[in-house]
């Protein structure tokens, strides 16, 4: 039925002037009956159906490859540059933390090194110091008072008590437990 | 090449173990020397099994590579909390009557460019202290991997005729010593030419016994002990098997004993 509506519509050519009354056919009549004359497998026969119409692909399928305007420059790529496994940090990574083990040790006291005192890149106050933020800025505090901080940098010893103070009262007043214990 | 003059083979014939084994074989080894590019074997010496013949634990091996390379590791990744974050201290629009979402600072969270809640707060220290037996065991247990694999070679001392870097390498090819090397000494300050020669390589390392470590010893393919290394390296280690004092240093680590 659909078909016919649409043969109907389509095929049926305006005739004559506005003024004259145009008679819109009705979609059934007794009179006629609707006849298939096209069918799918016809289409299919004169060559592959395009599936997903409308559908635009992003992927790259074949043909030239962008070109830029220019020629000679190279595409903005950043170049690989290898890392070098044998520098001397590398190739001596690790050593001396066993030498509170291999070490010599005073022959009196018998004590050794211990690899927390060879931490020359750590912050002096967190050396051999594991701990949650309010630990570790309770201890920088501890530390860095008696070293002239609130004067060589007053803003940050500022925002250091602030952010101590507000995580006392954030663990204290929010947290049910020990800190450590919810993370 | 200079030929070395030497006194009648074998120079080294035996070596007295400490702490001997009850149940346990010693392990043998050849001495060569490094006076010459080809190796000539200059005698085979006991070295000792519960040092360097102990079953390899892989799971204590990797305990200490892995404690090795977190605990220095300090994260200084660092986020900005709504009131750190510059700006923000005024109420953008009133609350009713724009038709708009309300909203009190520019810097809250649920903002572009506002804090971050929960992020991370730099210094963050990952370190944590391994256990002295475990580390000791890790210790224990690479050398015997290394010796078992035939990674292991002892010389006699690192003292070389030359210190052209050429010498070394063709040194190293010809007796199949691996890619990287790593020579171990007693003394923490070694011979004028080898330190010149290896400086050339970066995989050719120079390194005293109190620095060795598992990390080093399996980044390197080959380990080369000079014998009073392997003498000081044995000392060190039954010292510490057979002591009867071990209660402070086994004892859990604290900041304040250090």
């Amino acid at each position: 039925m659909i078909s016919t509506l649409g043969a109907t519509l389509k095929y049926r050519s305006l005739v004559g002037t506005a003024n004259q009354a145009s008679k819109v056919v009705a979609l059934f009549s007794p009179e006629w009956t609707t006849v298939r004359f096209r069918f799918h497998a016809d289409k299919v026969a004169k060559g592959p159906v395009p599936r997903r119409f409308g559908y635009e692909e992003k992927i790259f399928k074949g043909g030239l490859l962008p070109r830029t305007s220019y020629q000679d420059k190279r595409l903005p790529i950043p170049d690989y540059k290898p890392k070098n496994s044998w520098n001397e940090k590398r190739a001596l990574f690790g050593q001396n933390d066993y030498i509170d083990i291999l070490g010599p040790s005073n022959e009196i006291t018998q004590k050794t090194l211990h690899p927390t005192q060879l931490l020359y890149n750590v912050p002096h106050w967190l050396r051999g110091v594991k701990g949650n933020e309010y630990q570790v800025l309770l201890r920088k505090r501890k530390f860095v008072q008696k070293e002239g901080y609130p004067i060589t940098h007053p803003t940050k010893w500022a925002e250091l008590n602030v952010r101590i103070k507000k995580l006392y009262k954030y663990l204290n007043t929010k947290t049910k437990s020990p800190f450590w214990k919810h993370a | 090449m200079l030929t070395a003059t030497r006194p009648p083979l074998p120079i080294i014939s035996s070596r007295k173990l400490a702490f001997p084994p009850k149940f346990k074989i010693p392990r043998q080894v050849w001495v060569s020397n490094m006076d010459t590019v080809e190796e000539e074997k200059l005698g085979l010496i006991d070295l000792h099994p519960e040092v360097f013949a102990e079953r390899p634990r892989l799971d204590i091996i990797h305990e200490n590579v892995r404690w090795q390379q977190l605990y220095r590791h300090v994260s200084y990744a660092h986020t900005k909390m709504s009131y750190e974050v510059r700006g923000g201290g005024r109420k953008p629009r009133p609350q009713k009557g724009s038709g708009r979402s309300r909203h009190g600072s520019i810097r809250s969270p649920i903002w572009v460019g506002g804090g971050v809640v929960h992020g991370p707060r730099s210094p963050k220290s990952y370190f944590y202290m391994l256990g002295f037996n475990a580390r000791l065991n890790g210790l224990r247990s690479t050398l015997s991997a290394k010796l078992a694999q035939d990674d292991l070679q002892i010389v006699e001392s690192l003292d070389i005729p030359t210190d052209d870097p050429k010498y070394l390498e063709a040194l190293v090819e010809e007796r199949g010593w691996g890619p990287s090397v790593l020579f171990v000494d007693d003394h923490d300050i070694m011979p004028l030419n080898i330190t010149a020669a290896s400086d050339a390589y970066g995989h050719y390392n120079l390194m005293p016994v109190y620095g060795l470590n598992v990390f080093s010893m399996l980044k390197h393919t080959t380990l080369v002990m000079t014998l009073s290394a392997v003498e000081r390296l044995e000392e060190r280690i039954l010292f510490h098997l057979n002591r009867n004092d071990a209660a402070e240093a086994t004892a859990k680590y604290k900041l304040s004993s250090v």
